[in-house]
């Protein structure tokens, strides 16, 4: 017969009496947990508690003054790659607080979160619970020079990371349509003015098969929807158009594998990934999940193509 | 009071398990609590258990383990006290059998609560003289089979009380089963406050949330949205779970055209957090023995709008005030009460307000003081010999009853064959 205690309060518990003066040192923190929430210009607000070794609540004020929330970008070194947010006490309260600036650039990748102790060893931070209602209905910032979200996640060893994405000028997918073999597309495009000579690329995914280029309307009205985004943004700065654009299938057949999708705002532009990325959905792989069209190619044969998220969230096409 | 519950297993992620750790938690603050787990699954339970609750188990299954018991000769013999009327027969062995009755025969508690039918037969059975016993219906009496219906009708005599988590349920215990002396009570489960706020009702997403099983009926819910969508094309539905109906939806949603607007989510936890982006939650079950979704949602400040299915809905929604109530599979009305709802925001933040305030009452510390104040009541009375004695005998007459119908109706069948 196995008994044991297995006392994990996360609330709740009553704070221990403070240390006297001369009283043996704080006792060790084994494990922090972050709550993150997500706010509506952008940022990531970070309350972290602290736990002993037999998981009861350490009080706040047992952290060093220097403690921080590390954020590090996986497999990347150099400035860029460690972002340093201070904890902040507050008022008798039994949580740190840190936050992640809506204005900070945040390089596009998954950020594993620490916290600092200022010790050698930096404590990898636990999930909470992820408040990210501000991003539910579309997240558009429109002080901000680039697009994307930062959204918490708990990875598969149980830890809290940041997926980040950070993308100017961007081009985010909306309502999709398939019919009568043809993928008619609706978004936005942010950063750059399109023109007529707007389009978009597919091109194949590691093959030397030409791209397929169709052109791309913008919206001359404002976009039906949740992607609704205004003309553009204050001072004409950050423009935002709806666009359309439709791509007919068979024009795939060429080539059966994947197809990334670009799209180029004008002719003398550099061309962007379409993705989706402005929402609170971390993989949209399969959740935005879409029904495979039979496309007929010149000998008759019928070959199932399926638009669909990649990991990264990026708008592809597979043609098998 | 020292309060032992038994679980089958407290290691897993089902409702039973939350449900058992948010009343033994409450209940810790008062009382010495235990929650007994038959077996033992994993290093560490998937919910925690909560402070103050001790929590230990019977069997180990880890593989990894030294004390690893399920290679046991005796765990590969069947079991004769776990009844194979209940659902988790098959994973029931005369080693249980045993470990369960030392358990039970050697208690120093007070008060034992079974979990399940199967568990509340060991209680009925096999706890010394002297606690009192109480066995909990977590699903319904309705949805039991006549088999599991003969077999409690035989032990409950032996128990002191039986709750239900509806009033319903425990009406149809009073009408079915003649189970004289034994107390017989509704106590609703329980659903903590949120760590979250709850929601504004500003979002634009319906959300529903449970497995994607038959019963849940979440075809008729997509169904229902595709008029929605025709009528409120920037509203959208998402749905959290895991099941074996995805791939039905799935091909559901593809054909109704409905992959801008319906989204199969996968399941996520804590669920607090969808609820609050959330405005509507959508309840169309053919069958929901509470409705600890309905609860949840109503907690996170949403509306629900829910069919008025048995047994637990039309118990937790008052239909008007804090949610709608609509005919069970009719399409035509859930789509009608969540337009109802979507079109009008004065009164859909209405009744999320009123669902906020009226879904306080099951709270763990407001039902923990219904289950304290049934629990003093059954100690402070424990029946004496003339309860438990006649018990023994009822439930000998129901048993001698029964097996004589089990043997003509197998006679019939014997006679059909």
């Amino acid at each position: 017969m196995i008994q044991e205690h297995l006392g994990t309060p996360p609330r709740a518990v009553p704070a221990p009496a403070p240390h006297r003066a001369g009283a043996p040192a704080a006792r060790r923190i084994d494990h922090a947990r972050a709550d993150c929430t997500a706010d509506s210009r952008g940022g990531l607000a970070f309350a972290v508690r602290l736990f002993d070794e037999t998981a009861a609540d350490v009080p706040a004020h047992e952290a060093p003054e220097s403690a921080a929330v590390l954020l590090r970008l996986r497999q990347q070194h150099g400035p860029d790659a460690t972002v340093r947010l201070p904890l902040a006490r507050a008022e008798a309260g039994e949580t740190l607080h840190a936050t992640l600036a809506g204005t900070a650039l945040l390089r596009e990748g998954r950020w594993d979160a620490h916290l600092d102790l200022g010790d050698e060893e930096l404590l990898r931070l636990l999930p909470g619970m992820n408040d990210l209602r501000s991003l539910a209905a579309g997240a558009t910032f429109p002080a901000h020079a680039w697009l994307g979200v930062r959204i918490p996640y708990t990875t598969k060893h149980g830890n809290l990371s940041v997926r980040a994405w950070l993308r100017r000028p961007h081009a985010e997918a909306g309502a999709l349509h398939l019919a009568d073999g043809v993928m008619e597309l609706h978004g936005t495009f942010h950063g750059v003015r399109l023109d007529t000579t707007a389009h978009l690329e597919a091109r194949p995914r590691d093959a030397a098969a030409a791209p397929v280029r169709v052109p791309v309307r913008p919206d001359t009205e404002e976009h039906p929807g949740q992607a609704t985004a205004p003309d553009d943004g204050p001072e004409g700065r950050h423009p935002v158009r709806g666009f359309t654009t439709e791509l007919p299938l068979d024009a795939l057949l060429s080539f059966g594998g994947v197809w990334d999708l670009w799209l180029r705002p004008a002719e003398n532009e550099e061309p962007v990934r379409v993705a989706r990325i402005l929402d609170d959905v971390l993989n949209k792989k399969r959740v935005f999940s879409y029904p495979a069209q039979q496309v007929t190619d010149g000998d008759g044969t019928a070959h199932p193509v399926r638009p669909y998220y990649t990991v990264n969230n990026n708008l592809s096409v597979e043609v098998g | 009071m020292h309060i032992s519950f038994l679980i089958f297993s407290a290691y897993g992620m089902g409702g039973t398990v939350r449900t058992t750790f948010n009343l033994a938690q409450a209940l810790a603050e008062q009382h010495e609590v235990e929650v007994v787990s038959v077996f033992r699954y994993r290093d560490k339970p998937f919910f925690e258990p909560g402070n103050g609750v001790r929590l230990r188990s019977l069997v180990d299954m880890r593989r990894h383990r030294p004390g690893y018991q399920g290679d046991d000769p005796e765990h590969a013999l069947p079991a004769t006290v776990f009844p194979a009327a209940d659902g988790n027969y098959k994973q029931h062995s005369a080693l249980t059998d045993r470990l369960i009755g030392e358990h039970l025969a050697t208690t120093e508690a007070d008060v034992v609560i079974g979990t399940r039918p199967g568990l509340n037969v060991h209680v009925a059975r096999q706890t010394r003289r002297g606690p009192v016993r109480l066995g909990q219906e977590h699903l319904t009496l309705a949805t039991h089979s006549a088999r599991l219906k003969r077999v409690l009708r035989s032990n409950y005599p032996r128990l002191d009380a039986v709750t239900t988590v509806t009033e319903a349920d425990a009406r149809d215990y009073r009408k079915h089963m003649w189970l004289p002396g034994v107390h017989v009570q509704s106590l609703p489960n329980s659903v903590p406050e949120p760590a979250v706020s709850p929601a504004d009702g500003s979002g634009k997403w319906v959300v529903a949330a449970g497995r994607l099983a038959p019963a849940k009926r979440y075809d008729v819910l997509v169904r229902a949205f595709a008029e929605v969508v025709s009528e409120r094309p920037d509203w959208g539905l998402r749905i959290y779970g895991h099941g074996r109906e995805e791939g039905k939806l799935r091909k559901l949603i593809d054909e109704l055209g409905l992959y801008n607007h319906v989204f199969l989510m996968g399941s996520a936890n804590p669920i607090e957090a969808e609820w609050v982006k959330g405005a509507i939650c959508a309840v169309t079950s053919s069958l929901e023995s509470f409705g600890m979704t309905i609860v949840e949602a109503m907690r996170c400040g949403l509306p629900v709008v829910a069919t008025d299915c048995p047994h637990g809905p039309k118990e937790i929604i008052r239909d008007g005030e804090d949610g709608l109530l609509v005919p069970t599979g009719d399409v035509r009305a859930i789509s009608g009460a969540l337009l109802r709802l979507i079109d009008d925001e004065g009164l859909r933040t209405r009744m999320g307000k009123a669902a906020l305030t009226a879904s306080a009452r099951f709270d763990p510390a407001e039902v923990a003081a219904r289950y304290e104040e049934l629990l003093t009541s059954l100690v402070n009375h424990r029946p004496g010999a003339v309860h438990r004695a006649r018990g023994n005998l009822l439930g000998g007459a129901y048993a001698a009853k029964d097996r004589i119908r089990q043997g003509v109706s197998h006679a019939l069948e014997g006679a059909r064959s």
